[in-house]
């Protein structure tokens, strides 16, 4: 098993509208499809899960609906909103930016400098 | 509902989601992961157990969703900050109570007199449209305050109906009837209105239906809530009875609600009828009626004035010289209430305002005293991190929180309070507004608590959040340190007392302008006196044929009058017509012979029997009164008095003078006049001036003339008798009832003093002196309580100092003189300062109250005030002498 990784603090939100993204689905099928995409190396703190959940809604980033889950459960459907996908592609960029940065930065040697 | 619907709605922008909904979602999800644990071979029982480690529990869930979304603020913070001030105030209930209580007065009483603007200015009609209802007069061009109504018959009515100006129009009239189902008969007051009624007044009625134009000619009834209260007990199924009025039988078609008294001119109704029932019951002339007009919308008062005199002269057919000296005012109807109330209201309300303000630098004041105990508490608060911000707020929550406790409070005294002036001067009101707590009123309230809240709330919470914790936190030292808040406490000391002061003063003013109205000579001797009324049945043909001439008709009054006389106790009985002081009446032109120098002479022609003056202790001045021939002949005698005397004769003279009154006989058909009721009369006797034009007022000069000159269909009988008059009622009717079986006294049966109580000016002043008085009193006590509380808390901080200064060898008048130096010059100060208001306060009160301030209550209270403020400083001030020095060193 590979090893696990933390998140850094405010990923959790954009990993979620990027689960999101690939079709509706429920606050516990988001946390499989998180884990599955990752090859299970992401370990997600329960507790901020929701509160992450409850904020995206609240800002109008997805949407939550009732529906039946494939095990005929009732079970909350969240989709992506417009504003949620500007907001995944605005995030995207930004991520994708610091992260070549950060790399950049980190693996420079001495004599580039 | 509209605004539970507002809140609801609110809310759900707050928090979209239900407690419910979140909590659900949530348990789907715990199911979800414990059926994917239980996959991987752990039992039910541990996948529960381990769902809920990993996930949390599903009751946990909602804080985390109001965490997310932000309501942590509301919930917890401010929640907290309210439950910490509560239980604040409950540690300290006597603070606790007087801060309560300062505020729940003011705000109590602030709130009740705005109920009572709203309901008597802002709303006091039920009707639709009631700013566009007019009552028109013609008003004397010359004298716009001599105004004189005017009626017009059913055709006429309609002829005005169509000029341009308006709306509509309804007509009224007032007819007595009398109850003759069974049982007791009762005479009532009817009032006839034009079918239109139901649309003109928009009123929804309580039961049934109001009068409808299909109605004309029906014999229908509607009922006056009061009627309906009393006659039918509050019977929802009166609807559909018949009601016997003169015999005849009327269906109850509707009940009104309390709200609807119509109406002030005509009288209260007790009954509502369709007018086409004046013509089945009259055979004389067509009937006449009162007109309402209601305008068109965006008709001013003023062109609907200019547009409708032509119309109406034409319509009435005057067009005679005299009559240009008139013209047509149309007055809204809320007017003659507007202008007397207003005022009334307007002085009442800045005394509440007043009070409120003492009350809320009462609690300032509270406040910054209890303060100084928290210093400690709120100096460890700012040493581990508590912004100013955070400790401000804290402040104001919790006076806020006594604020809002006042103002529950003080809401629901004031439901009471409201109907306190009503009660006490209850002919100055319309009869129907209707004192309520409603929405407005209770916004107001809110209002009123929150801006309390924050005006007393503030000065302290800024002051106390000012606080260094390194000078506070070595609490030992606390008690000799100088206190920094002595500033404001002796600004809000000055200042309550130099209101309070304000108050007294006005209530002084009222009080002494109350007592010399009592004072007033009246004239006449109203004690042990009463007025009862009868009415003769002009709507009986069978009685009234027999009571219709004039003769027939005196001799039938006599027998009453004699009958009545014959009750053991009473001592004097006399006869009146519209003679019952110290009311106003009409006055009417009259003419005097060998003067041409008196433009226009006019004196009140007052109809009465010979025992009037004897009945009412009127002095005779001069000359004599007339016999019982006379009496019943009627003509050719007056007696005068001597305001008419000295005004329009040359006093020593008087007698044998004479004077014709052409304009005496005002007919309608059920007047009988004498034969020579305006030929020229000898003025036999002078009496002395009986108030007769309100009692407040200068006497108006007089005619009296005996009453059989001029018969309607009304009489008085004025009785005097040992001891009060109204136990003596019911033998007096068993006296008239033996005359005429049916024949009853009306309702209006009351003593004289009542008829004192009930003038406006009386019941005015007498209301400011009660209400003021109260106010003043309420000022005082919240003043003493906040200088007391001042000097009690400084006394009980300053202990160690005073131990000190003892020790030191201060004598126990210099600790009494340095404990309560600052309240006793602040309050000296307030005083002072109060003083100086008052002499400007004079200018307004003589204005506003008709009575001037006298220097000699206004010092009393100033000395009264003075007093109790050195009383309030001296009592919680005896315990820092009475502490042993030792001990007061040891303390804290």
């Amino acid at each position: 098993m590979t090893k696990p990784v933390e998140l850094p603090q405010g990923t959790l939100e954009m990993l979620i509208l990027k689960a999101v993204s690939l079709g509706a689905l429920h606050g516990y099928g988001i946390l499989l499809r998180i884990q599955q995409i990752s090859g299970e190396r992401l370990e997600i703190l329960q507790g901020s899960f929701y509160t992450a959940i409850y904020r995206l809604e609240r800002r109008g980033w997805i949407r939550g609906e009732w529906g039946e889950s494939e095990n005929n459960r009732r079970a909350r459907f969240y989709s992506l909103t417009a504003a949620g996908t500007r907001q995944l592609k605005a995030e995207t960029a930004k991520w994708t930016d610091m992260a070549a940065v950060v790399a950049g930065i980190l693996h420079k040697k001495a004599d580039e400098i | 509902m509209s605004l539970l619907a507002a809140i609801r709605k609110l809310w759900q922008s707050i928090a979209p989601r239900t407690r419910s909904d979140v909590e659900e979602e949530f348990r789907s999800t715990l199911d979800a992961y414990q059926e994917d644990v239980i996959c991987q071979g752990l039992s039910e029982e541990q996948a529960r157990r381990k769902a809920r480690i990993d996930l949390g529990q599903p009751a946990a869930q909602n804080e985390t969703y109001r965490d997310a979304i932000g309501l942590r603020l509301f919930d917890d913070e401010l929640g907290g900050d309210i439950r910490y001030g509560l239980r604040a105030l409950r540690r300290n209930p006597g603070f606790t109570a007087v801060a309560v209580l300062s505020l729940a007065l003011g705000i109590g009483a602030t709130t009740a007199m705005f109920s009572l603007i709203y309901a008597v200015l802002l709303h006091p009609f039920p009707y639709a449209d009631a700013d566009r209802i007019m009552n028109p007069h013609f008003v004397k061009t010359q004298q716009p305050d001599v105004f004189q109504s005017f009626t017009l018959s059913e055709t006429q009515l309609d002829d005005l109906r169509l000029a341009a100006p308006v709306d509509s129009v309804l007509g009224f009239t007032k007819g007595d009837l009398e109850i003759s189902n069974d049982g007791l008969p009762e005479d009532i007051q009817g009032v006839y209105l034009t079918e239109n009624a139901e649309t003109f007044l928009g009123v929804r009625p309580l039961f049934g239906r109001m009068v409808e134009p299909f109605d004309a000619g029906h014999p229908v009834v509607v009922l006056n809530y009061r009627f309906w209260q009393r006659y039918f007990g509050g019977d929802p199924h009166a609807i559909g009875r018949t009601l016997e009025m003169d015999h005849a039988p009327y269906t109850i078609v509707g009940v009104m609600p309390r709200s609807f008294a119509f109406n002030d001119v005509a009288g209260v109704g007790d009954v509502y009828l369709p007018a086409s029932l004046m013509d089945a019951v009259a055979n004389g002339p067509a009937p006449t009626y009162l007109p309402w007009i209601k305008l068109r919308p965006h008709v001013t008062v003023a062109t609907a004035n200019a547009a409708l005199e032509p119309i109406v002269r034409e319509i009435m057919k005057i067009h005679s010289e005299a009559s240009l000296a008139w013209h047509l005012g149309l007055q809204p109807i809320i007017v003659p209430y507007q202008q007397d109330l207003g005022r009334t209201l307007a002085l009442l309300l800045a005394g509440v305002v007043l009070l409120l303000i003492i009350g809320c630098a009462n609690c300032s004041i509270l406040l910054l005293a209890r303060g100084r105990t928290r210093r400690h508490e709120l100096a460890i608060r700012t040493a581990i991190g508590a912004s100013r911000w955070r400790i401000v707020r804290q402040l104001l929550v919790e006076a806020l929180v006594i604020s809002c406790t006042g103002a529950v409070l003080g809401v629901a005294a004031s439901y009471w309070l409201a109907r306190l002036p009503l009660v006490l001067s209850p002919d100055s009101f319309p009869a129907e507004s209707v004192i309520r707590i409603n929405a407005p009123i209770l916004a107001f309230s809110v209002a009123l608590a929150l801006l309390c809240g924050i005006l007393f709330g503030l000065a302290p919470a800024l002051r106390l959040s000012r606080n260094d914790p390194a000078r506070s936190l070595p609490g030992r030292q606390a008690g000799v340190v100088a206190a920094p808040a002595r500033r404001r406490w002796s600004v809000l000391i000055a200042a309550q007392v130099a209101l309070t002061l304000l108050l007294m003063a006005t209530a002084g003013t009222a009080i002494r302008g109350f007592l010399r109205l009592t004072q007033m000579p009246l004239g006449y001797d109203p004690a042990n006196v009463m007025a009862l009324g009868i009415s003769l049945h002009v709507d009986n043909p069978a009685e009234w044929s027999r009571i219709q001439s004039r003769e027939a008709r005196a001799a039938y009054i006599e027998q009453i009058r004699e009958k009545i006389a014959s009750v053991p106790g009473v001592s004097t009985v006399a006869v009146g017509a519209n003679a019952t002081p110290p009311g106003a009446d009409v006055q009417t032109s009259f003419v005097v012979d060998r003067s041409g120098d008196v433009e226009e002479p006019q004196a009140r022609v007052m109809l009465v029997g010979q025992r009037y003056f004897d009945a009412l202790r009127i002095p005779l001045l001069q000359g004599r009164l007339w016999s019982t021939d006379e009496n019943s002949r009627g003509d050719f005698i007056a007696v005068v008095n001597r305001t008419f005397a000295t005004r329009y004769l040359s006093s020593s003279n008087a007698l044998g003078r004479q004077l014709r009154i052409p304009a005496l006989p005002f007919q309608n058909r059920f007047t009988a006049s004498s034969a020579q009721s305006t030929a020229w009369r000898q003025i036999i006797g002078v009496v002395g001036d009986a108030r007769n034009d309100g009692i407040g007022r200068p006497v108006v000069p007089a005619i009296y003339l005996p009453y059989t000159t001029l018969m309607r269909q009304y009489v008085d009988f004025f009785v005097r008798t040992q001891g009060d008059p109204l136990t003596y009622l019911h033998s007096i009717r068993a006296a008239v009832a033996s005359v005429a079986s049916d024949q009853q006294i009306s309702n209006g049966a009351s003593t004289l003093i009542e008829a004192i109580e009930h003038d406006a000016l009386y019941s005015r002043q007498r209301l400011f002196s009660i209400l003021f008085g109260v106010f003043s009193a309420m000022a005082l006590g919240l003043a003493l309580v906040g200088i007391f509380s001042v000097v009690a808390y400084s006394v009980a901080q300053r202990t160690t100092e005073f131990g000190i200064r003892l020790a030191l060898g201060s004598s126990r008048t210099e600790i009494l003189w340095v404990a309560t130096r600052i309240a006793l010059v602040s309050a000296a100060a307030g005083i002072v300062i109060g003083l100086a208001f008052d002499s400007f306060l004079g200018a307004v009160l003589t204005h506003w109250m008709q009575n001037a301030v006298a220097a000699g209550s206004l010092f009393a209270a100033a000395a009264l005030l003075a007093l109790s403020a050195f009383l309030a400083c001296l009592l919680p001030a005896r315990h820092a002498i009475r502490v042993p020095p030792a001990e007061a060193l040891r303390h804290e």
